[in-house]
């Protein structure tokens, strides 16, 4: 992945927030975003950082990345698209 | 073997299935509705598909007795809704919340205790009397035996289990194979099978597989124990608080009951299980949410405690346990949990999410 190249247009931070606050902050977000803008999603909650990959996907977007940094942390990066 | 540590054994094992495959009830339920995600679905419904394989072969072969809980259906009814609401302000189930504790999830922390207070609370405190009124709608058969799918046709029920789920997996596998999708998959994969069992989560069908087994697991060992009944939560963490609270009484043996019992010991395995393979994976770590929804999963856990004692089962007792072995009130507590769950997601996710 080229992900030193890419440049978030916006972040959110769900590190901490119980289910599924991350999945519902993320899909609401998206929805918000124009296409070809990018949204990174760090989490700490492992079964959201499977899921939401999932249902990104599902909603017609690209996910660019699942990176784990930290711990349970990861990074999720997904480019809108909005295709379905 | 000690009740103590056999408990542990299948609590660990349990504890590890569930914190590797994510296994949720809250979510599995809430994802059909929510982004029509199927995915834990699955694993629940091979958990359960395995379980009633596992005890039916069991019951025939002498090494188990099963243990349908009866119908009480208005307290199944209503502790079912006030449990389905109350896992979806904690953000998970009974076992949801009791893996989470061991991945260091404070939320989860304050769900548990709500839980086990609320619990004890209708179990033989200030609620019990609310719990009994509820439980006097009690449903036999003529000859006092509790309702199952089976009896009231006049099956017998180890044979109505082994056919009814081998019915199912056949009609399910018809399907899967005129609908085949490629499962996509994220981030690296598994360089080898230590890998894909201790680092990277589960996919659903051994998640299933796993749940169920262990399941199957804990009857024969439990009932040596003396609790002829699967795997449970809800008195685990009873008997935990109650062993706490009234360990001077236990000591000096005025209760009458032991300390710690099988399932005590196996929801403490589940908590050390799910805490171990957390930290093997790098995915242990002590993190809270807001204080506000702190108080939202402390709130949770209080309505499915008592939600519990109620419908006298959660979501492992009655779904996991008590739907396998085809129990009319498992299956009304369970799909009143299910109902109570869908409410309480649509007027907190779903409706907002569509405004």
């Amino acid at each position: 992945m080229t992900e030193a190249t890419i440049t978030p247009t916006k972040t959110i931070d769900e590190c901490g927030k119980i289910c599924p606050y991350p999945d519902v902050d993320t899909m609401t977000t998206l929805k918000k975003m124009k296409k070809g803008e990018i949204l990174e999603v760090l989490i700490d909650y492992p079964l959201s950082v499977e899921r939401i990959p999932r249902s990104a996907e599902k909603n017609g977007h690209k996910v660019l990345e699942v990176k784990p940094l930290d711990g349970p942390k990861h990074r999720i990066l997904i480019e809108v698209l909005g295709l379905k | 073997m000690s009740p103590i540590v056999s408990g542990l054994l299948v609590g660990v094992l349990f504890g590890f299935a569930l914190q590797r495959g994510r296994f949720c009830m809250n979510s599995a339920f809430r994802d059909i509705i929510l982004g029509r995600d199927f995915t834990l679905f699955k694993a629940l419904a091979v958990a359960i598909l395995v379980s009633m394989i596992g005890f039916s072969v069991m019951a025939m072969t002498g090494i188990i007795t099963l243990a349908p809980k009866p119908l009480m259906w208005g307290a199944n009814i209503v502790g079912g809704l006030l449990f389905g609401f109350g896992m979806v302000l904690a953000g998970g189930c009974a076992s949801g919340i009791t893996y989470r504790t061991g991945e260091g999830m404070m939320g989860a922390v304050m769900a548990v205790l709500g839980f086990g207070l609320s619990a004890m609370m209708g179990a033989t405190g200030v609620l019990n009397p609310i719990l009994k009124s509820l439980q006097t709608t009690k449903i036999m058969t003529a000859d006092d035996k509790p309702l199952t799918l089976a009896n009231i046709f006049g099956l017998d029920l180890k044979m109505a289990m082994l056919v009814l789920a081998i019915l199912i997996i056949v009609v399910w596998a018809v399907f899967a194979m005129r609908n085949k999708s490629a499962a996509q998959s994220y981030g690296d994969k598994a360089k080898s099978l230590g890998e894909a069992i201790f680092k990277k989560g589960w996919k659903w069908m051994p998640t299933g597989i796993v749940v169920g087994l262990v399941g199957t697991l804990a009857f024969p060992l439990s009932a040596a124990a003396g609790r002829n009944y699967p795997l449970g939560i809800t008195g685990g963490w009873v008997n935990i608080f109650q062993s706490l609270i009234k360990w001077q009484a236990l000591v000096e043996d005025k209760l009458k009951i032991t300390a710690l019992n099988w399932e005590g010991a196996e929801v403490l395995g589940i908590v050390l299980g799910a805490l171990v393979a957390s930290w093997i994976a790098g995915e242990f770590a002590i993190r809270a949410p807001e204080p506000k929804i702190l108080l939202q999963t402390l709130i949770g856990g209080l309505l499915m405690g008592f939600g519990a004692v109620v419908s006298g089962g959660c979501n492992i007792g009655h779904i996991l346990s008590g739907v396998p072995q085809l129990s009319i009130g498992s299956i009304v507590g369970g799909l009143s949990i299910v109902a109570g769950g869908w409410t309480m997601a649509y007027f907190m996710f779903i409706r907002p999410m569509n405004a």
